[in-house]
């Protein structure tokens, strides 16, 4: 497969305190990991609080398209290792 | 014009409060600014009681505008007492009225006479004397003056002008001549020095000459300096109406002065808005504060709420010198002269979901706090738009 697989953690207000913070140490553990196959960055906001609040479900991070809920770092790699598999 | 005022002071040497008493308060919307500074008798608590009720009395006869200045100098002058052991008035003060266009007023009683200078020159103004009617030994003098862009104006407590006295060198003190030769030479090297930095050089210079460095007297020297201001915007929150958020970014980049950008939201808003894309800082921050962005034509790109929050802390407390987004967003604060926040008042529901810390405060609580110490601390010109 080519093309990188992209990961945004949201470091908005919501996120940052629901946990995102603990989530920056992806930027430096994933491409140690998996090397260039996967991009890493951080996000000022990806704007999904303020449309899912009702369930805020924060912190969120984007694995391409796809949402992760309630991200951990478990359940970001797990997304990750399920994308380099297909 | 924007005048750049501060002041420094210095205690007697063996005292724990400081003689003298500065007072300043600006008036963003009449652009005018109001200043006193008074010496107390003596020293130490005494002199302290005695010149912060001289300085807080006539600031805030001459803020009220009820009567002109030189008439609220004449009443205190009349009214202060006289000390029983040394004859003399248990306080003297100097003030000034002035406004942005450089017209000022200035009243002085028993402290040494303001410098003007303008163009390395020192000035010599016309005054109006009054005469107390009750205390022969006091007399008010009155200056109605007009300032120029550049024009710096020194006023001292005679702690300045006579440090050394008696010491070895200079026998009969530094001297107004001596001010005056401290203040050329120092404007000379930095023409472009800032009042806070000038007001400290001298009262360092003045403590300098005393034996021992040890003040014989309370030091203090104020400053005010008429320049070009320096202008910043913020801009924090999102557009309540979404339809003009357009209208607004094109207003933040069209602006004349440097420029911030506080949430997350907001710059993914003003990115959208002026096509500028937004890169991210990849330190990472664990436990503190999210990271700074960079966007190309804005000075500074920080999260919201958190990082306005530990702003505010950071100016409470005075630490100024911090290395993190709010550390960056203090220095963009006190750089400035002129600051305007564009509040955008869109609420993030998310942000009141009660499992949320408490600390996440409202955006328009933040902004008022922070307006308020910018202007009362820091002596900004601070104006809030909300939108």
């Amino acid at each position: 497969m080519d093309k990188k697989i992209s990961v945004k953690v949201c470091l908005g207000t919501t996120c940052f305190v629901m946990g995102s913070s603990n989530l920056q140490e992806l930027i430096d553990t994933v491409p140690k990991k998996y090397g260039d196959k996967v991009d890493v960055m951080g996000v000022p906001c990806l704007g999904l609080c303020s449309i899912d609040w009702e369930f805020s479900k924060a912190p969120y991070v984007k694995v391409d398209d796809d949402v992760i809920k309630e991200a951990t770092v478990e359940k970001v790699l797990k997304a990750i290792d399920e994308k380099l598999s297909l | 014009m924007f005048i750049d005022i501060d002041c420094s002071q210095v205690k007697k040497y063996n005292q724990n409060a400081f003689g003298d008493y500065f007072v300043s308060k600006r008036f963003p919307d009449e652009s005018r600014l109001v200043a006193v500074l008074s010496d107390g008798l003596g020293s130490g608590i005494k002199a302290n009681i005695l010149s912060c009720m001289t300085a807080t009395m006539l600031s805030q006869f001459i803020s009220n505008e009820q009567i002109p200045i030189h008439k609220a100098a004449e009443i205190i002058m009349n009214s202060l007492p006289v000390c029983k052991v040394r004859h003399i008035s248990y306080s003297t003060f100097s003030a000034i009225d002035c406004y942005d266009d450089g017209n000022a007023k200035i009243v002085e009683e028993g402290n040494p006479d303001f410098v003007w200078i303008r163009d390395g020159e020192v000035m010599s103004p016309q005054f109006e004397t009054i005469q107390s009617k009750t205390f022969k030994n006091r007399k008010l003098k009155v200056y109605k003056l007009k300032f120029k862009l550049g024009d710096r104006v020194i006023f001292c407590s005679d702690g300045v002008t006579q440090s050394g006295l008696g010491g070895g060198r200079l026998k009969l003190g530094l001297r107004r001549e001596g001010l005056i030769n401290i203040l050329k030479e120092k404007l000379t090297q930095e023409p472009e020095i800032s009042s806070s930095e000038l007001a400290a050089y001298i009262v360092h210079q003045a403590r300098n000459i005393e034996t021992d460095r040890n003040p014989k007297d309370d030091i203090s020297a104020c400053v005010l300096y008429f320049r070009e201001p320096r202008e910043a915007m913020v801009f924090t929150g999102p557009p309540y109406h979404q339809q003009k958020d357009s209208e607004y970014a094109k207003m933040f980049w069209n602006f004349n002065g440097k420029k911030a950008i506080s949430g997350g939201t907001t710059a993914n808003l003003i990115s959208r808005e002026l096509n500028i894309p937004i890169r991210m800082d990849t330190t990472i921050s664990v436990g503190k504060l999210p990271a700074i962005s960079f966007m190309d034509g804005i000075d500074l790109v920080t999260e919201g709420i958190l990082t306005l929050t530990k702003t505010l802390e950071y100016l409470e407390s005075g630490e100024l010198d911090i290395d993190n987004a709010a550390g960056k967003l203090v220095k963009f604060l006190l750089d400035s002269d002129c600051i305007m926040f564009m509040v955008g008042a869109k609420l993030n529901q998310a942000h009141y979901d009660p499992a949320l810390p408490i600390e996440i405060e409202i955006r328009k609580n933040i902004i008022k706090k922070i307006a308020n110490i910018l202007q009362d601390k820091y002596f900004k010109k601070v104006t809030v738009q909300y939108m």
